[in-house]
């Protein structure tokens, strides 16, 4: 049988061409299964191997299939010979012999074909299945995909595939995909792409198709508490905290309420803003199911001769949850969080306003950033407080080892990704987010203004507050300068609840 | 044979290259154990400075390579005085970029301006030295009997612009000033005052008319200058500082070593232009106001300027400069030389300081500089020291110009006017009317 298959393989490669195609179409699919057995074993573990295994190989393999009979057709027109008589000087007489069935070595030919049909079918399934899988996405193209890749591993949906967010499903979405592919290989070959790759993503699938998929309209998330604890940039980086009610609601018919008004099944909301860059709007509308519309305009752009081209957007997920996974921190809210989960000992003087100055200095590479930042606090610590450095020297390592890392999470010299550079549309804390709309320049032509009343959208618990919850306390317990605000503010919060 | 001289070369070399870099760790730090002597000020703010804590010493800056034209030898090192945006951009890599692309950076290279022309016919070498140079920047000349190799004539200097020996443009230390390198001193308005003031850009005097300059001297104690991080209307939110608009980070955008960035008006020109992309900087200066003011606020404070910009351009600067331009032309000027007649220097005062004086007074809401150190001069000196100068080229041209711009102008037909019937019409408004379209950045052809 190995004989067989040798004169096979030594008939077969009768040309050069031929015999750099069998040898790559022999090499590459005992490799393949070679990868595929160590993958499987567990032996295998590195995500990058994958693009060998399942892009390098069968590509190989394709471009050695496709070498043989080229070289057969350039002996043919070497020789002068036809296929019969060439095949007759490439193989022993009794294989080529005809029988009833066809001659050995076509019935050779044949059945080695299946074997490629089955090989290229399953490497085809195993490369579409590869291509589908996060590491694929986040690691292919890892200089362009690096800081997305980065902060998806840390995110909400780090354990939601790429592909279920930006290819969707379908044959169609598939055939999409690739060809958009195909000009990213050459994007990124040719470096013409920007940096940072810009936002908003235009040709993105629609978010109620993907998102709705586990988060349907209907859902009710009712109201969230939510607390903001501050840290001062003072000696003892005081705390501050801000507590919120968020009134979320639910978008199901019938119980329309809260933010997710917006995209109720009952009410379309659009708008038009300039240059589709959806941050200053032309105008915002709201269709009732009637089909009667509320047009608010915004006056400012009147008056102040800013002008765009219009492109009109119905109003769905992304508009607000516009970093819904790809969350990049803002480098306050990243230094409070970390404070607050206990990474840093706060018994360090100064220790905010070192940290903040650590992570916002401009540098120039990741390396220099690394030593920067340590610097940056240690050196700090060394120098104006050298008797009491010794001491605390643990959690000094710890707080440049956080703060390292808090860079590492969000800055990409690579990409010219930086603080700031991907604003996040949630809220109004670090971006226009909800004022975009919510604001006193959108006037209905009756005069009618969308509304921006505070407690729209939360009810308030306390605000940049001494104590959580300040405003929920009695007036013995806490600062009785704001008695009145106190008093309006628990007053709301109870209404809201039902108390 | 061959081979063994190739090998000892590689060997010589590696040698050689080893004994440098030997060198270099040798010399790191040894400068202060004689600078903290000789020159203890220099020694004692960089101690205090950013840049020990780093551990960013002497040599760091001012090392130099061997074929530097300003490199000296100096206790067993190859050193240089003048430390250039390159050697700071070793570590500041984007600063030094912007910087260097900036309008500031090319400050040095005015030698065919009017402004260096004048300093050297009507001052000298001398004053274009001591004065100009040394906020321009100079061109540095390498002198090698000089001990550091640099001019007498152009060393010390940290002008802006200054043309360095390694091809770089500008002087860090202009505004980031050595041996401390405050944060504070960066962003105090005193450290642009050193340049941005006097009659033909008085930014700092209208700064300190203006509510904002007010608003920063009541409060400069607590306006939080040394912070870490200085982010307007979050980090301090007393006043800003001229930093504070120009330069500085904003919730929205990072610090930028490019001071035209939020700047949309040229008014700088005999007549002012709106620069380009002047979209993207307006909006970029609206993002700083809108740290504490609204946007109805900020659009009428532009449209405000706006209208300035206008009535000046319109009224006095185009004819002013058409009419120039028409002598000229004719040849009607009594002496070839530029800056020997009278007339050219009544037209150059009339854009190049009340001119200026009037636009910075309105962008900086600086009322006083607007008004009586601004358009009231320029109005004053057009009809009663320019247009009689005109008369007197007796340049037939020119003079036409002026009698149909006063006559037909409504701008300018008021001097041959009744008071009684031009009161009447300020009362009622009608005089008023005529600027209706001029509070809009882009004037609709007129």
């Amino acid at each position: 049988m190995r004989k067989a298959y040798q004169a096979f393989l030594k008939g077969i490669s009768a040309d050069l061409f031929s015999r750099i195609g069998a040898v790559l179409v022999t090499s590459s699919i005992l490799s393949f299964l070679l990868f595929e057995l160590l993958r499987i074993g567990g032996i295998v573990t590195n995500a990058y191997v994958g693009l060998i295994t399942y892009m390098a190989f069968p590509l190989l393999f394709f471009i050695g299939l496709a070498l043989i009979p080229a070289g057969w057709y350039r002996l043919k027109k070497k020789t002068g010979k036809s296929y019969r008589e060439l095949a007759q000087t490439q193989f022993s007489a009794e294989n080529v012999q005809a029988y009833e069935t066809g001659s050995r070595i076509m019935r050779t030919i044949l059945l080695l074909s299946l074997v490629n049909v089955i090989f290229i079918g399953g490497a085809g399934l195993r490369t579409l299945h590869f291509m589908d899988g996060p590491e694929f996405c986040g690691t292919a193209c890892h200089t362009v995909m690096h800081p997305e890749w980065i902060s998806y591993q840390e995110s909400p949906h780090a354990h939601v595939r790429c592909v279920d967010c930006h290819v969707g499903e379908g044959v169609d979405a598939l055939v999409d995909a690739k060809l958009n592919g195909m000009w990213q290989i050459i994007s990124a070959t040719f470096h013409l792409y920007e940096q940072p790759i810009p936002t908003p993503v235009h040709n993105l699938r629609p978010a109620r198709e993907t998102c709705e998929h586990c988060h349907w309209p209907d859902k009710f998330l009712g109201n969230r508490i939510i607390t903001h604890v501050h840290y001062n940039t003072d000696e003892f980086s005081t705390p501050e905290y801000t507590t919120l009610m968020l009134k979320i609601g639910t978008g199901a018919e019938g119980m329309e309420e809260g933010s997710h008004w917006h995209v109720a099944e009952t009410n379309e909301v659009r708008y038009a803003s300039i240059d589709d860059e959806r941050q200053e709007m032309i105008w915002v509308e709201r269709e009732m199911e009637d089909g009667s519309v509320r047009r608010f305009t915004n006056t400012r752009l009147r008056s102040s001769g800013v002008t765009g081209e219009e492109h009109i957007r119905s109003m769905d997920c992304v508009d607000c949850h516009n970093r819904a996974t790809h969350i990049y921190e803002y480098p306050d809210d990243a230094v409070d969080q970390r404070m607050q989960r206990g990474f840093y000992n706060l018994n360090l003087p100064f220790l905010k306003e070192r940290v903040l100055g650590a992570i916002i200095n401009e540098y120039p590479s990741v390396e220099r950033a690394m030593v920067g930042i340590e610097n940056h606090i240690r050196g700090y610590y060394r120098r104006d407080y050298s008797d009491d450095y010794s001491g605390w020297s643990e959690s000094i390592d710890e707080a440049v080892a956080v703060t390292q890392a808090i860079y590492h999470r969000n800055i990409h010299p690579g990409m010219d990704v930086v603080w700031g550079s991907y604003p996040n549309h949630l809220g109004h804390r670090n971006s226009r987010g909800c004022f975009r709309c919510h604001n006193t320049n959108m006037v209905e032509e009756s005069g009618e203004r969308i509304s921006m009343e505070c407690t729209l959208c939360h009810s308030i618990l306390a605000y940049e507050s001494d104590v959580p919850f300040e405003f929920l306390r009695s007036s013995d317990e806490v600062d009785s300068t704001r008695q009145e605000i106190r008093e309006y503010l628990h007053g709301e919060f109870r209404e809201t609840s039902g108390l | 044979m061959r081979k063994i001289v190739l090998l000892a070369g590689i060997v010589f070399l590696s040698f050689a290259l080893y004994g440098s870099f030997a060198a270099d760790d040798a010399v790191e730090g040894r400068c202060m154990t004689c600078h903290r002597e000789v020159t203890p000020g220099l020694y004692n703010q960089w101690e205090e400075s950013e840049h020990a804590l780093h551990s960013i010493t002497c040599y760091d800056c001012h090392s130099a390579n061997r074929r530097d034209p300003d490199a000296f030898q100096h206790e067993g090192a190859y050193i240089a005085t003048l430390v250039t945006p390159q050697d700071c951009g070793q570590c500041h890599e984007r600063q030094m970029e912007e910087f260097t692309h900036s309008h500031h950076a090319r400050a040095g290279q005015i030698l065919e301006s009017a402004d260096a022309y004048l300093a050297h016919v009507v001052g000298g070498a001398p004053a274009a030295i001591a004065g100009c140079e040394n906020c321009h920047g100079a061109n540095m000349v390498i002198d090698d009997s000089s001990p550091n190799h640099l001019a007498r004539r152009s060393w010390p200097n940290s002008g802006i612009g200054r043309i360095n020996p390694d091809g770089t443009l500008g002087a860090c230390n202009a505004c980031h000033s050595r041996h401390s390198f405050s944060r504070r001193q960066a962003r105090q308005p005193e450290t642009c005052g050193k340049c941005h003031l006097g009659p033909d850009h008085p930014q700092k005097e209208v700064y300190e008319e203006s509510k904002h300059g007010i608003a920063y001297y009541t409060n400069v104690d607590e306006m939080n200058l040394g912070a870490e991080r200085w982010v307007v209307g979050q980090d301090y939110y007393e006043a800003p500082t001229c930093a504070t608009c120009h330069l500085s980070a904003t919730r929205e955008q990072p610090i930028t070593h490019e001071a035209r960035a939020r700047i949309s008006w040229n008014l700088r020109a005999p007549i002012s232009s709106l620069m380009e992309d002047w979209e993207e900087r307006r909006e970029n200066m609206q993002d700083v106001c809108s740290a504490c003011h609204g946007t109805v606020f900020v659009d009428g404070h532009y449209a405000q300027l706006d209208g300035l910009v206008h009535l000046y351009n319109e009224k006095f600067a185009r004819p002013a400069t058409q009419i120039m331009s028409i002598l000229r032309e004719n040849g009607s000027l009594e002496s070839p030389a530029s800056f020997s007649n009278d007339i050219e220097w009544i037209y150059w005062e009339l854009w190049h300081h009340e001119g200026r004086r009037t636009r910075h007074g309105a962008a900086m809401m600086g009322p006083d500089y607007t008004w009586w150190h601004g358009i009231y001069e320029v109005g004053q000196h057009f009809y009663f020291d320019f247009i009689p100068a005109v008369r007197e080229t007796e340049d037939e041209e020119a003079i036409q110009f002026i009698d149909n711009l006063l006559e037909n102008d409504p701008m300018h037909n008021w001097l041959s006017r009744n008071t009684d019937e031009l009161k009447g019409e300020i009362r009622s408004g009608e005089m008023q009317e005529m600027f209706e379209d001029f509070y809009q950045p882009v004037l609709e052809d007129r």
